[in-house]
């Protein structure tokens, strides 16, 4: 279903914040090349993921979820490798980015549904399932900018659960959210595993543990370890106690 | 570049859910919310009408409504650009969320500033009968100077869509160059009787706008058709066009990365 083979991606870092036209403006040239302003975010990652399967990425902050989750979700082409994605992606919602805070939430229903290439129509039939999902009321016919971080976690979720794609990608989305959400979250999960792939990226090592079947570990950008869950979050966690904070991060 | 073309055409129910949901978005929050769609050109045509009419005592019986044409057309050429410079960096959280054609986003821009053009025509409609205006056959020309002034518009808000991704000055810049666009073209003066004669060729290669303006004026107010420099326009306008369509082609996956 997803294949990844070698992929690399590289950032440009702007060390003194200046944009390429500036550069390009006013800096001689000899200074206009700086190799060290190259930068990882993934590099040699392969691995693939068969249909049905659910598989958590695990990492510290800065490790390249996020990245990983966009180079699926195909706004990252790879600079380095392959990927081929064989399924139709749903929206990557980490935290309700992607919402126009300005509209309703019925309005950004429609607008992220649209941008999925869903069919007016076809949100028409799942925008109630939606509403009653994320548990809104009235809430949904005012701006988005009014409401919770709560209230934006449950729409986009639930957005991204009733969108009928064949790959869900799912960013920090679970372990915030209150209690009773959180359940019905996680019964929602627990329906759509097995018949979608979905892609996993939290720091909660239950959820991981509870809805994975294969675990990847990324730790700057590269593969550290992958398999087994249970295994793999525990050496995550043992390498997370013993070893030294790195300077550079955080 | 055509494969490009082929993507928004795909997407075009997106393309036009992003319009209408932004032109919802705008108006909004304002007590007079849609109304302004009519008084934003109504009150800067007042403006322009009490500084050259009363003010410098200039301009002809029919200054009104040749000042008006012009304006609205001059003002859905800037504010697409404008809008275009932010276009893309206002919308890092959709760019990182979906895949979608990035060219949507100046594109949505330059639509909801056509919309605004047609807002205004259907005041400037009424006007014409007021200021007896020729309407002659001539003012079926009037759909090609638009489609000209779109072609163009798009490669130049295609440009400015990435050079503002990198620059974000480009917003000053381009707010300092509409101001001196506005008094270089034909907006509120015309060229016959303003620009000197043997200037007029240099001044209308000079400014590909003039052509467009003042046949937008002979079509609609004049009853004649439209001034010949218009061809030049719409040359500048398709050169535009490739240019803006290749550059934003080519740097597209670049803008997703540099947000």
């Amino acid at each position: 279903m997803i294949n990844v083979s070698d992929l690399g991606i590289k950032f440009r870092i702007e060390k003194r914040r200046r944009s390429r036209a500036f550069t390009f403006l006013f800096e001689r040239s000899h200074n206009r090349q700086r190799p060290t302003d190259e930068f990882w975010a993934l590099r040699h990652v392969s691995f693939t993921v068969e249909r049905g399967e659910t598989v958590g990425i695990i990492g510290r902050n800065g490790s390249g979820k996020s990245t990983l989750l966009r180079v699926i979700a195909g706004i990252y082409p790879p600079d380095e490798g392959k990927v081929s994605v064989g399924g139709e992606v749903s929206t990557l919602f980490s935290l309700g980015t992607g919402f126009n805070a300005e509209l309703s939430g019925r309005d950004n229903i429609y607008l992220n549904g649209i941008m999925m290439g869903l069919t007016k129509e076809q949100i028409d039939g799942i925008s109630d399932a939606i509403i009653e999902f994320a548990e809104l009321g009235d809430f949904i016919d005012i701006p988005v900018r009014t409401y919770s971080s709560g209230m934006r976690l449950r729409l986009g979720f639930a957005i991204a659960i009733h969108c009928d794609k064949d790959i869900v990608l799912i960013d920090e989305i679970m372990g915030a959210g209150d209690a009773a959400f959180r359940q019905k979250a996680e019964a929602e999960m627990n329906r759509i595993m097995g018949e979608r792939t979905v892609i996993l990226v939290s720091h909660a090592m239950g959820t991981i543990e509870r809805f994975a079947t294969r675990v990847i570990w990324l730790n700057r950008g590269v593969m550290a370890a992958m398999g087994e869950p249970k295994e793999v979050i525990e050496q995550y966690l043992a390498e997370s106690k013993v070893k030294k904070r790195p300077p550079d991060e955080e | 570049m055509i494969e490009q073309l082929k993507n928004i055409w795909q997407r075009r129910e997106l393309l036009w859910y992003i319009v209408k949901l932004q032109m919802k978005a705008e108006k909004k929050n304002k007590a007079l919310g849609f109304a302004w769609s009519f008084l934003d050109p109504l009150l800067l045509l007042l403006v322009y009408i009490v500084l050259v009419h009363y003010i410098f005592g200039r301009g002809g019986p029919q200054f009104p409504v040749l000042l008006f044409i012009a304006l609205l057309s001059w003002r859905w050429f800037t504010s697409s650009l404008s809008r275009s410079v932010t276009s893309v960096t206002s919308k890092v959280g959709l760019i990182q969320s979906v895949r979608f054609p990035l060219a949507v986003l100046p594109l949505s821009g330059i639509i909801i500033g056509f919309f605004d053009w047609l807002f205004g025509f259907v005041i400037l409609l009424p006007m014409l009968f007021i200021f007896e205006a020729s309407l002659t056959v001539n003012i079926l020309w009037l759909p090609l100077l638009l489609l000209i002034q779109f072609v163009g518009t798009v490669g130049a808000c295609l440009i400015v869509a990435v050079v503002g991704t990198y620059l974000s000055d480009l917003g000053n810049i381009i707010q300092f160059l509409i101001r001196l666009g506005f008094y270089l073209s034909p907006i509120l003066y015309s060229v016959e009787g303003m620009v000197p004669e043997r200037l007029t060729m240099l001044y209308m290669l000079g400014n590909p706008f003039a052509g467009l303006m003042e046949s937008y004026k002979s079509v609609v107010i004049r009853g004649a058709p439209p001034n010949e420099y218009a061809l030049w326009g719409a040359a500048v306008a398709v050169i535009a066009f490739l240019g803006g369509l290749w550059y934003f082609s080519r740097d597209e996956y670049k803008l997703v990365k540099s947000i």
